[in-house]
């Protein structure tokens, strides 16, 4: 195979400036947070200190939650052009700054520089554009009456897309009317509070959009607090239940974006080469940490040897490495709690039975990396079949009939994606029917799009994020 | 001289049947009174496995022919106008307002009808999304739903709190509580209507006495709750709901389309364009 050796081609880091230490965004400005408390936010691809950040506490959401109400005042009585102007303008100048913001995702969350920057920043603009324009179409957007904002909005997102999780959140929350805030992850807040200043620079009026970082105990408090109407979602299945069992006393709306263990489905009639190649896209984008990720594999029985061993030898050319270097692939895992994690799931695979590949090639000494790996030999019984491992692990499941091939796919408590793989449109059709997840890649994979509505069926969560559906997540019908 | 009228049972997956419990409680209108079934766990845990089957009967319809169905409906519902009217009245109803009731029964059978082969058109949508794709956002219908019929003496709510997700092709089971005579009536007609086995199914009780074993079913895909409920109610549904994510929609619109959107799921499917 290619034995050539690729020359580094870092980006520069030097284009981001980084705090030593971070407030919250309350009323338009930064400020000390009232819990006097920080924790460091690391790069996981060298374990370098970045910047201290805020802790916020009960009285930080009390502050942010009167900062809202102040915000609500002006933001409700401004009209949707009004509104829309301000994200035209914060798309603009997200696109003009978005080398930085790549920079700083890069180097916070670990993903490789070629996505965040190709991948993550041209979305997140899109979405502040794409929910731009409806903000002043709202009354013709559904064939209902009385389409109403919530109000205040507490939305927390996870450290998988940051700065691409806050785009889908806020942009919509503010087109609708609402005011926000944001609990951005623990260990990913550095583009949120970037994103902050940049909300100081166009102007958008104090308490609309409120940032309060911390860990799970601040995203509890802002669950909790009573004057929230609506909170909005992105992280783990068990999380969300906590958060519908939390506010189950108040008559609030919930949008939830939970976990997945998507089935890509690869009929024999598929072209096995772009299958390959999507399958692999499937799983090893943003090391897996995607809650759509295609990590489950079914695969046609006929082909199963063809298939892994065209699989084994895509997979060793992906480069694993520095997140800054143009041509890294994958990068890294983002904490060490993820690690672990990662890492015991995949030792009860190949104790419970399964046959394990893993590529060949050189980890940094410092960070957090996992190698791409490939389970062949898998029941659906095994626990690397079912539970979502959230890194650059893909299990592999074989059938013989396409019916077969639904059942296995269908046999997960998720249903947020699936894929399927085949040159024949009524096959496609078929499955894309039969399939109980609320995105489908038909011979894709991965694809987004602001326009285009993604959520999920079943204990993948409920609501949907994007497009015209995206709207009703902020929105709830006056009776 | 007040007697037992009738003995109503429940109907479920398109029989009739009593209370696996044999417990009936006792319904007092003003000229007659009704033993009827008080649905216990079992009962619920049966019309579930019911409304599966029923689910995969009716969703697989296509939408005209659900159109003819509910139109049928409305036909065997117009045909025992004399039976809703003296139960209205028996319930406390003057004439004109049972007339009245009955009206709105009937148009609202009707305004569903024809709505089961339009809402896909009205809620799902090409995706302009920048790229060469074909995406594609359509609908389908949740599931089994669990409803809960308001406390009025009305055929026309009673309607209401089923056929916005009987429309989108959702199985459902009615639960109605001391107004359980209109449902168990309305029964007759969904039997004699075609609608598969186990599409709609028919239950009265104390929804107290059920509340958990509903709001714990797993393969309960969503609660309605059309009635006014109390708050202690409303913490115990959302509680053991979260165990499986259940959907919870507490005094749903009524109509227009915002009516159905609760028992729909979006799904949104891609494919590339090219040679």
């Amino acid at each position: 195979m290619n034995t050539w050796e690729y020359a580094e081609s870092i980006e520069s880091s030097s284009i981001v400036n980084i705090e030593k230490k971070y407030g919250i965004f309350i009323d338009g400005k930064f400020q000390t947070a009232k819990s006097k408390k920080f924790i460091k936010t690391i790069s996981p691809s060298t374990e370098e200190v970045l910047s201290s950040i805020s802790v916020g506490n009960k009285s930080d959401i009390n502050s942010a939650v009167d900062s809202a109400k102040s915000g609500l005042k002006i933001w409700s009585k401004l009209s949707g052009t009004e509104r829309a102007k301000y994200l035209f303008k914060l798309a603009r100048l997200i696109q003009e700054r978005s080398r930085e913001f790549a920079v700083l995702e890069s180097l916070d969350g670990g993903k490789p520089i070629k996505e965040s920057r190709d991948f993550d920043l041209p979305q997140v603009a899109a979405n502040f554009f794409y929910f731009a324009g409806w903000a002043d179409k709202l009354d013709i957007s559904w064939n209902t009456k009385g389409l109403k904002p919530y109000g205040i909005v507490g939305q927390i997102i996870p450290w998988n897309f940051p700065l691409l999780m806050l785009s889908w959140k806020v942009a919509p929350a503010l087109a609708t009317g609402n005011v926000v805030i944001l609990k951005p992850a623990e260990s990913t807040p550095l583009t949120a509070l970037l994103f902050a200043e940049l909300c100081e620079e166009v102007g958008l009026p104090p308490g609309v959009f409120n940032l309060v970082t911390g860990d799970g105990t601040t995203g509890a408090a802002l669950v909790q607090h009573p004057d929230i109407s609506k909170i909005a979602f992105t992280g783990s299945t068990a999380v969300g239940k906590y958060i519908q069992k939390e506010t189950a006393d108040r008559d609030i709306g919930l949008t939830l974006e939970l976990g997945g263990k998507a089935a890509n489905i690869v009929f024999n009639d598929a072209a096995i080469d772009q299958a390959v190649e999507g399958v692999v896209n499937g799983i090893f984008f943003n090391q897996g940490h995607v809650c759509c990720a295609g990590s489950r594999l079914v695969l046609q029985e006929d082909i199963h040897d063809e298939f892994v061993s065209k699989l084994e030898k895509r997979m060793q050319s992906l480069r694993v490495g520095n997140p800054l270097d143009k041509n890294t692939d994958i990068g890294a895992i983002n904490s060490k709690e993820q690690l672990n994690k990662i890492t015991s799931l995949v030792d009860e695979g190949v104790a419970e039975g399964g046959s394990i590949f893993q590529t060949e090639c050189d980890l940094p000494s410092n960070g957090f990396w996992f190698k791409p790996t490939l389970f062949t030999n898998a029941q659906p019984s095994y626990k690397i079949a079912r539970e979502e491992i959230f890194g650059p692990v893909l299990t592999t499941l074989t059938f013989r009939t396409p019916e077969e091939a639904i059942e296995i796919s269908n046999n997960t408590e998720y249903g947020l994606s699936a894929g399927i793989w085949t040159e024949k449109g009524s096959k496609i059709l078929w499955a894309a029917d039969r399939l109980q997840a609320g995105v489908i890649w038909a011979n894709t994979f991965n694809k987004f799009d602001p326009s285009s509505p993604f959520g999920g069926y079943k204990e993948s969560g409920f609501g949907r994020e994007g497009g015209r559906h995206g709207l009703l997540s902020y929105l709830k019908v006056q009776s | 001289m007040n007697e037992v009228k009738k003995t109503y049972k429940n109907y479920v997956g398109g029989k009739y049947v009593r209370s696996e419990s044999g417990k009936t409680f006792r319904i007092e209108l003003k000229n007659n009174f009704y033993e009827v079934p008080l649905t216990s766990r079992k009962d619920i845990r049966d019309a579930v496995v019911a409304a599966k089957k029923g689910f995969a009967g009716w969703q697989k319809l296509t939408p005209y022919n659900k159109t003819q169905v509910l139109y049928r409906l409305s036909e065997m519902l117009e045909g025992n106008i004399d039976t809703y009217q003296q139960i209205l009245e028996d319930s406390g109803l003057t004439k004109v307002k049972a007339k009245q009731d009955i009206k709105m029964a009937s148009d609202s059978l009707i305004w569903f009808a024809g709505m089961a082969d339009k809402w896909e058109q009205m809620t799902g949508n090409l995706n302009p999304v920048a790229g060469d794709f074909f995406n594609i956002s359509h609908q389908e219908s949740i599931g089994v739903i669990f409803s809960l019929n308001t406390n009025e003496n009305s055929l026309n709510q009673l309607l209401l709190s089923i056929l916005p997700s009987l429309t989108t092709g959702c199985s459902v089971i009615s639960f109605s509580e001391s107004n359980s005579i209109l449902a168990l009536k309305l029964a007759e007609d969904i039997n004699n209507s075609d609608l598969p086995s186990g599409a709609l199914n028919i239950m009265s009780g104390n929804f107290s006495q059920v509340i958990d074993d509903v709001s714990n079913h797993v393969e309960i895909n969503a609660m309605a709750i059309y009635k006014d409920i109390t708050k202690d109610e409303k913490i115990i549904i959302r509680e053991n709901a979260s165990k499986s994510l259940k959907r919870i929609f507490i005094k749903p619109s009524t109509s227009g389309l915002e009516s159905l959107l609760p028992f729909l799921e979006t799904k949104t499917v891609w494919h590339p364009k090219g040679r």
